[in-house]
């Protein structure tokens, strides 16, 4: 029921986003990756966010739900995570010319693909449970020590590739309202699917377990 | 040494010389690490050639060379433990924190000793123009306490792994890319003439960080 909802959801603001809302001048066709970039974003923030909660959680805990739930949250995080960087250096192909130039955003999202990418490669490096479990929670309560440093410490020193009149066309200080509903509505939307991805992924890891535990 | 779950200024200590008097006994992991830090050193040199006068590029490199040899032998420290099947009689006589704190120290005398032999060579062989030596070292040394305070907590972990030293690059660079952002800028800024304190300030506030989550953390890092 909840994914025919997010299914139908995404599917109509999709249509609306071609035909209903309007496009911002300076960026012409290419506004659409709004809907889906800066959504695939979020979910990749909030599930890196919900991974750290339940691995600091686990260690408090020591119950293995939270780990099934950090785990979750890392594997689907970093298929965001991919959604968001390709769509955003596609992106930044049309309008800044280039693939890639370390601009500070395009830091920042390969940064959180390399600590994703850390901590699956740790998962898959450890057999025991529940060994697995603490080790885990313990470099993903460490790692979260780096995010706000690298977002704040990267800007100082690329800035010189990027003058702002580059980045700033984004025109989101006088957003269309418009683009404003179907922007916040595929937000939800993505959210939304986040939510029940991760639980489809927890039930999977649950039955797991109890395979393992038969 | 003090029996129990001390860790003490003196408990510290102890690990720390014995570390240092393990280390010295064989040599053979500062050998393996000195080895390849000239071995980079040396691929950065050839591959680069002399660069007098590309501060920007000498800074970044020399950063490089230092995340190198620090990627490849930090994770010693943890990993002779098992490897030796000594790490369970050091947790009988230790807290976690005590050995975690201990090891600290080593890894920043192990960092030390590499940049000793590191640091002049990269000067003479690119042809550097003298850096301003109270920044440089200032630099240095806030770096290399943070490249060590990661790499205590993750060697820690990664000794407890199936690939044991294989994994440690990966699973730490996350945590060393601020500290390379931080030093180069800052390395790039003394050699330019300009200020140091913003990078100094971040270098210092990122260590504490990373300590203080570090000093939370170290307790729960054996349990069977």
């Amino acid at each position: 029921m909840g994914r025919l909802l997010v299914f139908l959801w995404i599917a109509a603001w999709m249509v609306a986003a071609f035909v209903w809302a309007p496009l911002v001048p300076v960026l012409g066709e290419t506004t659409r990756v709004l809907y889906f970039h800066i959504p695939a974003a979020w979910v990749t923030v909030v599930a890196l966010g919900w991974s750290m909660l339940h691995s600091i959680l686990y260690l408090r805990t020591r119950n293995l739900e939270h780990d099934h739930h950090a785990a979750a949250a890392a594997e689907i995080g970093i298929l965001f995570c991919v959604v968001a960087t390709v769509s955003g250096s596609l992106w930044a192909k049309a309008m800044w010319g280039s693939y890639w130039n370390w601009d500070p955003r395009e830091t920042s999202i390969f940064f959180l693909l390399l600590v994703y990418a850390a901590y699956l490669a740790l998962r898959s490096a450890i057999e025991q449970e529940e060994r697995r479990a603490r080790l885990s929670a313990i470099y993903s309560a460490l790692a979260f020590v780096s995010v706000p440093f690298l977002m704040f410490v990267v800007p100082r020193i690329y800035f010189s590739l990027h003058p702002d009149p580059i980045i700033n066309p984004r025109g989101k200080l006088d957003m269309d309202p418009r683009i404003r509903i179907v922007f916040f509505a595929m937000l939800v939307g993505f959210t939304g699917l986040y939510a029940w991805l991760q639980s489809l992924r927890v039930r999977v890891a649950r039955l797991e377990h109890r395979l393992d535990q038969a | 040494m003090p029996s129990g779950g001390s860790s003490s200024a003196a408990a510290v200590w102890a690990i720390l010389r014995k570390e240092c008097r393990s280390e010295w006994r064989t040599r053979y992991g500062l050998n393996a690490a000195l080895l390849f830090a000239v071995t980079t050193l040396t691929s950065v040199s050839f591959a680069a050639g002399r660069l007098s006068d590309r501060t920007d590029l000498l800074g970044a490199l020399l950063w490089v060379v230092l995340l190198f040899a620090a990627l490849s032998s930090l994770s010693h420290a943890f990993v002779r433990e098992v490897e030796g099947h000594t790490l369970t009689l050091l947790r009988l006589v230790a807290s976690p924190t005590t050995i975690a704190l201990g090891k600290l120290l080593f890894n920043l005398v192990f960092l030390a000793v590499i940049e000793a032999v590191t640091v002049p060579l990269y000067l003479a062989l690119m042809g550097a123009p003298p850096p301003r030596w109270g920044p440089f070292l200032a630099l240095l040394g806030l770096g290399s306490l943070a490249l060590a305070a990661a790499a205590t907590l993750i060697g820690a972990v990664i000794s407890q792994t199936r690939g044991r030293g294989a994994l440690f690059a990966g699973v730490s660079l996350p945590l060393m890319l601020p500290v390379l952002a931080a030093t180069v800028s800052g390395t790039r800024a003394q050699w330019s003439g300009g200020p140091i304190a913003a990078e100094a300030r971040l270098l210092a506030a990122y260590t504490t960080a990373l300590l203080a989550v570090s000093l939370l953390l170290y307790d729960h890092l054996w349990e069977d």
